[in-house]
């Protein structure tokens, strides 16, 4: 059984990361968090939007998932999401606009829709800077 | 010297092609490296898609414990092929070699081969709608003047309504035909069946010894959003690999034009400059002949 696994994160608009990994952490849409270990039994599973972690040479690394489906093996974890982003990525001062432009949406939504639509926005943005965050991220 | 004024009247209209030739070449490079980037990014995620979806369907053909949804049936039991619904890809303009030419004949050869009456036609792009015209197939679906950023939109009307003739047993599958992308001078028509899909039997084996695959929450709500979203990735990466092969043969051609119009300056410069000199010579004896007479 080896001893790592190995994690794919792609994504429709580019391949977002592939490297081998002692552990995976990611979110699904319904059922909270599935970590992943070397020697998983083979899982498939949706993928909610959240923060996905991997530990690689005993540090943590982050990375946002939005959506998507996971697929685990044995000895890899091949993610495809509907958008993801290393911490690298993140622009900070636009996560941070575009909260304060969702709260804004969420204070004036008239309809339900506009509500979801504002509030998935909200989300989003305070995942981002959620990620941004973590020690590893940068700006704090 | 009547000829040699022609000659000079058509170099510089095979000059001025030669410039229109060039600029297009310059336009398609352009537009190439677009759409083969688009590409080139969205490849790796659909082959692994594929690659997924083939693992997971594959072990779920094997289980007899899991009754498929609705969904999955598309993927998991093929009927008999009597209604086709195929969508042909070709492009809104000319000027761009064999690539409209072969897509068309492959097209051709499918719809006699299965008869036209069982296909349920869409066309993308004019000259897929001239060719279907001319046979006198009538496209359900034409799809003109789509540029990239209209893709999704194709796609997503393309995936619902064959999704939903699918379960009201109005089509038994779904086939693209497109020019598949290998590089910027070479495309393959291709004939692509979208779903049922065909199984690579390597994945059913390979991993026949490993336990099945847990599916979360449970089965038929992962095939039933997975499926459709495999689908309308092929789909998608289709249509932008017919638009990266388009412009990259438009480049090819438009290369090749310009190149042969350079040539053809050349070759009438020489006739041009051989007549001039024929003319000198004549005038000088018949000065020479005149002063000696």
């Amino acid at each position: 059984m080896s001893q790592t696994i190995k994690l794919e994160v792609v994504t429709p608009e580019r391949p977002v990361f592939s490297s081998d990994v002692a552990e995976v952490q990611f979110p699904t849409a319904s059922r909270g968090y599935y970590g992943i270990l070397p020697g998983h039994t083979p899982l498939m599973s949706e993928v909610g939007d959240g923060l996905l972690y991997y530990i690689q040479d005993g540090q943590k690394h982050w990375l946002t998932v939005f959506g998507g489906f996971a697929e685990v093996g044995p000895d890899r974890v091949t993610i495809l999401a509907r958008e993801s982003e290393t911490v690298d990525m993140i622009d900070l001062e636009r996560a941070e606009a575009s909260k304060q432009r969702a709260l804004q949406l969420l204070k004036e939504a008239q309809t339900e829709h506009d509500m979801a639509a504002a509030q998935a926005k909200l989300d989003a943005s305070l995942i981002r800077l959620q990620a941004a965050g973590h020690p590893g991220g940068h700006g704090f | 010297m009547a000829g040699f004024q022609d000659i000079r009247r058509r170099i510089r209209s095979v000059k001025n092609t030669q410039q229109v030739t060039k600029a297009m070449k310059m336009i398609s490079a352009v537009k190439l490296r677009k759409s083969q980037e688009r590409l080139v990014s969205l490849r790796p995620y659909a082959s692994k898609m594929m690659e997924v979806v083939q693992r997971v369907v594959g072990r779920i053909q094997g289980d007899s414990e899991i009754q498929p949804g609705p969904a999955a049936q598309a993927f998991l039991s093929p009927r008999e092929e009597k209604r086709i619904r195929l969508v042909v890809v070709a492009s809104d303009k000319g000027l761009c070699g064999g690539f409209n030419a072969n897509v068309l004949k492959a097209a051709s050869a499918f719809v006699a081969e299965r008869g036209a009456e069982i296909v349920h036609l869409d066309v993308v792009g004019k000259r897929a709608a001239e060719w279907a015209k001319k046979h006198g197939l009538n496209p359900a679906g034409e799809y003109l003047g789509i540029a990239m950023p209209g893709f999704q939109r194709v796609v997503t009307e393309i995936c619902q309504g064959a999704n939903a003739q699918y379960h009201a047993d109005e089509i038994d599958a779904l086939y693209v035909i497109y020019n598949y992308f290998n590089s910027a001078v070479a495309q393959t028509p291709t004939v692509f069946r979208v779903f049922p899909m065909e199984l690579d039997p390597r994945n059913a084996s390979r991993e026949a010894t490993e336990v099945s695959h847990l599916l979360e929450p449970d089965p038929n709500s992962v095939l039933e959003t997975l499926l459709p979203r495999f689908v309308e990735t092929e789909l998608l990466r289709n249509l932008l690999e017919s638009s990266a092969s388009e412009h990259g043969a438009r480049m090819a051609a438009m290369d090749k034009a310009s190149n042969n119009a350079g040539e053809m300056i050349a070759k009438l410069t020489l006739t041009m400059n051989k007549l001039r000199q024929a003319s000198i010579t004549n005038q000088i004896i018949e000065i020479v002949s005149g002063a000696n007479a």
